[in-house]
């Protein structure tokens, strides 16, 4: 459950969501690594952690994608955090409220502090979340938080100055923030650090510089010791951070190895405690050779492939619909990628929040009656067997047996044949965003837990649509849900619109995301319960092996 | 001895041998050139036949049977690869594609190699240090950005592999050719052969050519498997064989990840690829050995 | 000779003029830009982007603004490690590249050369052939196989080194990768010599040496050495020009922040600046590394005169 997942509200919802979160929050007074009573702990706290990729910034503004976030989240704390599983706790403000509809309180503790000793002031967060939306910044993801404060969305465009965000500092311990509409998931929103506080004078003082180690000053649970591109990031304890008491990590180094079969040789001889991720087709061999090192969940991401709604072929929904039909996930998800993905049959993924996630009425016929319907679709539509389709996708083992099986499902159940077109990744993207594409591999990981990151896939005119399609129906159904103050209208509206969305068959879901990885199972705090692949090394441990 | 036992023989005519018919013998004389060129015809004709003769298609999955080990049953004598798909035959396709391309884009790169540094190397001066100033700066181009401009522009066409992978391969023959080049041009028979007025042309024919061939046919059989693997890298991004289509590069690439759990679906094409460059190398050798004017 | 020396030195100028103008226009015409995500960036972020890295502006207008830098040294700012410059980058793996590039080459040159030497004098030979199979062996199996085998040797069963990582060059992590790269170029150098060495030997004058009576060794060793090596020294150009900027395959298997991963990424992510200075890197190590072999054909040959 999701700290705001609160289905059933009275009129005077306000009072109530007050009392919930200061309810939630007594129960919760640490928010770092809870180590279970009775398991010892090793005297050396080091983890080595591999990301996957070398981080592309760590200054909390620019921050783009899950490599340099991860690093972020250990560095800098925002107004909230998220715990091991995922919910979001307390972080720099020790408690908040909502207002009214558009306004939340946040009250920040006394006794945070940067790494050099300075309190961490209301101010610093009204500097940080200016500078993250200011077009000067210009951060790529100005645009998809932004928009949910108020103003940010002008701000971003140039249209107003920064200082008109709706984050405002009432007294050196208190944050005032107005959000442009109803957002109820803006406690997590808080949580990310692009959202949180930056130390003004050292920015000012080293421009550019100032993420380089001996530079960089930083108000979470740790602070940056050395940074070597490419070859290691290295964090050690941040002695000032408020919760000190509960980490237990001394050092954490954060490795940027992009090879998968290197990552878990790494892992094998020692070098490495946690993997990124694992190579295509190796799960089922890992689990048996390291039974106790494999951790597998699910989180809200999704795998799919764009339709061109505008090719004269697939314009035909009943083509489209045809096509989604015939592919059986369950032979994929077990048996071609069979690494713990679940099969999808819609646009949401499980456990996302703000909407219910709804399947198919045809994901539970058995499948010859699945492929005689859909074979009547085709003749109906006019496509004949034989037909070549062109499939695009980025070049990657994964990508590659996926294309392979969902090319044989529909030969050898529809008679078509699939022209598969690997490519390098920018060129992909490039062909996808432009519509230069048949049907295109896709996937979207949510950028926070809410039905809206999804929602946005298929909006008539948003940017993320690579589908090109479009549903005014939905569409006025996503705005009303947006301007909407009853939540569990909104969760009803959302659903909706994914519903009749997915009825136009604009794209093919496949699979959830899962993440397999190898994690020394002297590596404690991993929870198996966290959607967004969110893992602070605070909340992790070294137990006695 | 009695003369009359010279007669009969000095009475048949004495067939002349010319240079390549001697260099044909030396070459026969050699065991280990002769059973490599004899092994490569071989795995060329399995590669160009099997495909027919076998009754497994290269692309057809089967999910029930993923990863199998070699078996006799349903003729997976190689076994098959994590789609269900037949190694046996998928082997033989990519040697297909991997030898012609392997042949082609050699060929192509080591022409212009050899022209390029004979050239730069013979004529000397000014034009030697153009050409080679453009060989320097071949070498910092990174391939990458030439070949995805190549794919999107031109298509992924088949001789455009061997277009780009010419790119990248021709100028280390041209700057092993020109040293060589160098040096012969400086001894003593071609100062002679230029100093009694012989044509460039014959000079370069009848002395400098034959003196390559050596270093040439050695390095050609080094430029061979560099050719084989850029292929592979190529088709990563987009311009080469694409699925379901495969090389030994690519059956490689995909073997080295599940090397410990299936080493089947590795094993069987780097041996494949491997015995086929260590033939192409002892080949090369012979090849050297009997074309040596030297060599008696 | 020194004159010639300097000459080509001072060659390098317009040469690196050429390549950086050549990659310039190759790298603006490849499709797709350093901003080019899975997420798509809004139109006024794009133009935010643009403002902040001037790519807005026409394209002569950027290359100009490129050469500037370049002429004061600085290689601008790297797109993609949005915290780093250029500069920065290039130098941290510039000494990486060079040391494990650098002693492989090495390495391959004093091995090569002996087990080549060793097969021509004992030519058709159970010992050279045996010899030169394993010599052959670097290049017979591609480097993404040599490389993971070593590591599964050598750091997964034997456990006497690590599966890779980079230690500010502690010995323990630089050991496979340079075994690797030496593998691999050994190969060549060693067919190249063998065979060298095979057509010195059958030369008028090594012939009249050992007519004269020498022994092998002197003969080998004092008069046919030196032109055996001159198709070696042509062929180790190329080798040590690749280990140093081209070794991706080895920096991804053992995880090392060289070169060749740095100029392969930076061209998938079109990060314009981080290519062009790696590019400017490369030109420069090419060259040098060419003029060191011209200027060891004269070493070798005393009838070459620049």
């Amino acid at each position: 459950m999701t700290f705001f997942s609160v289905h059933h509200v009275s009129v005077q919802r306000t009072k109530l969501a007050a009392a919930a979160a200061l309810l939630a929050l007594s129960a919760l007074n640490a928010t770092a690594a809870i180590v279970p009573s009775g398991v010892a702990l090793a005297a050396k706290q080091e983890l080595v952690r591999n990301n996957g990729s070398e981080v592309e910034t760590l200054d909390p503004a620019l921050v783009e994608t899950v490599v340099a976030a991860n690093v972020s989240r250990d560095l800098f704390e925002s107004l909230t955090a998220t715990d091991s599983d995922g919910k979001v706790v307390p972080g720099v403000a020790e408690k908040w409220e909502q207002k009214d509809s558009t306004t939340w309180i946040f009250h920040l503790r006394k006794n945070a502090r940067w790494s050099n000793g300075d309190p961490v002031t209301a101010n610093d967060f009204v500097y940080g979340c200016q500078r993250f939306v200011d077009p000067k910044t210009a951060s790529s993801y100005a645009n998809v938080f932004g928009p949910f404060l108020l103003n940010g969305a002008d701000i971003v465009a140039g249209k107003k100055p920064a200082s008109a965000l709706g984050v405002r500092a009432i007294d050196a311990n208190t944050i005032e923030v107005k959000t442009d509409g109803l957002v109820p998931f803006l406690p997590e929103l808080m949580s990310n650090p692009n959202l949180g506080p930056v130390h003004r004078a050292t920015v000012e003082k080293f421009g550019k510089d100032w993420t380089k180690p001996g530079n960089l000053v930083s108000n979470g649970a740790f602070q940056l010791k050395d940074w070597q591109v490419n070859s290691k990031l290295v964090l050690t304890k941040n002695s000032n951070y408020w919760d000190k008491t509960n980490v237990q990590l001394t050092q954490v180094t954060y490795l940027p190895v992009e090879d998968e079969n290197t990552d878990v040789k790494l892992f094998q001889s020692g070098e490495n405690d946690m993997t990124y991720q694992l190579p295509t087709g190796t799960y089922a061999k890992y689990s048996q050779q390291f039974p106790k090192d494999i951790r597998n969940s699910l989180i809200l991401g999704t795998r799919y492939y764009s339709f061109n709604n505008r090719d004269p072929l697939l314009k035909d929904v009943r083509v489209r619909k045809a096509l989604s039909m015939v592919i059986d996930r369950d032979l994929l998800a077990q048996r071609v990628t069979a690494d713990g993905q679940t099969p999808l049959y819609g646009l949401l993924p499980k456990g996302v929040s703000g909407a219910e996630v709804s399947n198919y009425e045809w994901s539970t016929w058995p499948m010859a009656k699945r492929v005689e319907e859909a074979k009547k679709l085709l003749e109906q539509a006019g496509v004949k067997p034989g037909t070549k389709l062109s499939f695009a996708m980025n070049t990657s083992d994964y990508n590659k047996k996926m294309a392979i099986f969902v090319a044989s499902e529909w030969k050898t159940k529809l008679g078509l044949t699939m022209d598969i077109e690997s490519m390098e990744f920018k060129v992909l993207l490039k062909k996808r965003h432009g519509g230069d594409y048949q049907i295109a591999r896709n996937g979207w990981v949510a950028d926070y837990n809410d039905a809206t990151t999804f929602l946005t896939l298929v909006q008539c005119k948003s940017e993320q649509n690579d589908s090109f399609s479009c549903n005014p129906k939905a569409d006025a159904l996503i705005k009303e849900a947006a301007a909407t103050t009853d939540l569990a209208k909104r969760t009803q509206l959302q659903t909706q619109a994914a519903k009749i969305v997915m009825d136009d068959y604009p794209m093919l879901p496949l699979l959830q995301y899962g993440l397999p990885r190898l994690v020394k199972s002297y590596v404690g705090g991993y929870s198996l319960k966290n959607p967004m692949d969110h893992y602070g090394s605070k909340d992790l441990y070294i137990v006695k092996h | 001895m009695k003369s009359a036992s010279l007669a009969p023989m000095l009475e048949k005519a004495v067939a002349g041998r010319s240079p390549w018919q001697d260099a044909r013998a030396r070459f026969l004389r050699n065991k280990a050139a002769v059973v490599s060129l004899i092994l490569l015809v071989l795995i060329t004709l399995a590669c160009i036949v099997g495909p027919w003769l076998l009754p497994n298609e290269f692309d057809s999955t089967d999910w029930n049977a993923t990863s199998v080990a070699p078996t006799l049953a349903n003729w997976h004598l190689f076994g098959t690869d994590d789609t269900g798909r037949d190694l046996l035959v998928r082997c033989l396709i990519g040697g297909r594609v991997s030898l012609m391309i392997g042949a082609l884009a050699t060929l192509t790169s080591v022409t212009l190699g050899i022209v390029w540094g004979a050239i730069a190397g013979f004529v000397g001066g000014r034009i030697d240090n153009a050409m080679m100033r453009i060989v320097d700066m071949m070498y910092a181009i990174p391939y990458l950005l030439i070949a995805i401009l190549m794919v999107t522009l031109l298509g992924r066409e088949f001789y455009l592999v061997v277009i780009t992978i010419t790119i990248f391969s021709w100028m280390d023959m041209a700057r092993v050719v020109r040293g060589q080049t160098l040096s012969i041009r400086l001894k003593e028979y071609v100062e002679a052969a230029r100093a009694i007025g012989v044509p460039t042309r014959r000079i370069i024919a009848r002395h400098v050519v034959p003196n390559l061939l050596g270093i040439v046919a050695i390095y050609t059989t080094v430029t061979v498997p560099a050719v084989i693997l850029t292929e592979s890298v190529l088709s990563f991004l987009g311009l080469g064989v694409q699925e379901p289509m495969t090389s030994w590069g690519v059956l490689i690439q995909d073997g080295v990840g599940v090397m410990e759990s299936s080493p089947w679906i590795l094993l069987f094409p780097a041996a494949l690829l491997s015995i086929t460059l260590y033939c192409i190398n002892f080949v090369g050798d012979g090849l050297r050995d009997a074309l040596d004017p030297k060599d008696r | 000779m020194w004159s010639y020396t300097l000459r080509r030195v001072l060659l390098t100028l317009p040469t690196l003029l050429i390549v950086v103008t050549v990659c310039y226009l190759l790298l603006h015409a490849t499709p797709g830009g350093p901003f080019d995500g899975e997420r798509k960036v809004s139109a006024e972020v794009l133009a935010n982007l643009q403002a902040k890295y001037h790519l807005g502006e026409p394209l002569w207008k950027q290359y100009l603004f490129y050469l500037d830098g370049l002429l004061h040294g600085d290689l601008g700012a790297s797109f993609r490690y949005a915290d780093w410059s250029v500069n920065d980058l290039v130098l941290r793996a510039l000494p990486v590249s060079l040391t494990i590039g650098g002693v492989s080459m090495l390495l391959a040159i004093v091995i090569g050369v002996a087990l080549g030497v060793v097969a021509a004098l004992r030519r058709n030979s159970i010992a050279d052939y045996t010899l030169m199979l394993v010599s052959n062996a670097g290049n017979a199996f591609p480097s993404f196989v040599l490389g993971p085998v070593l590591i599964l040797v050598f750091a997964i069963l034997l456990k006497w080194l690590p599966a890779g990582g980079w230690n500010d060059f502690q010995l323990r992590y630089m050991a496979l990768p340079i075994a690797l790269l030496a593998m691999i170029n050994v190969a060549t150098v060693g067919r190249v010599t063998r065979a060298s060495l095979i057509e010195v030997l059958n030369t008028n004058y090594i012939r009249t040496a050992r007519a004269k009576g020498l022994p092998m060794r002197t003969v080998v060793l004092r008069h046919a050495l030196k032109p055996t090596l001159i198709p070696v020294v042509s062929v180790i150009g190329p080798l040590a020009i690749s280990s140093i900027t081209a070794a991706v395959v080895t920096e991804s298997v053992f995880s090392l922040p060289g070169i060749g991963k740095l100029i392969v990424n930076g061209a998938a992510n079109r990060d314009y600046t981080l290519v062009l200075g790696l590019v400017v890197l490369v030109t420069v190590v090419a060259v040098l590394l060419n003029l060191l072999v011209d200027l060891a054909y004269a070493w070798l040959d005393p009838k070459i005169r620049y």
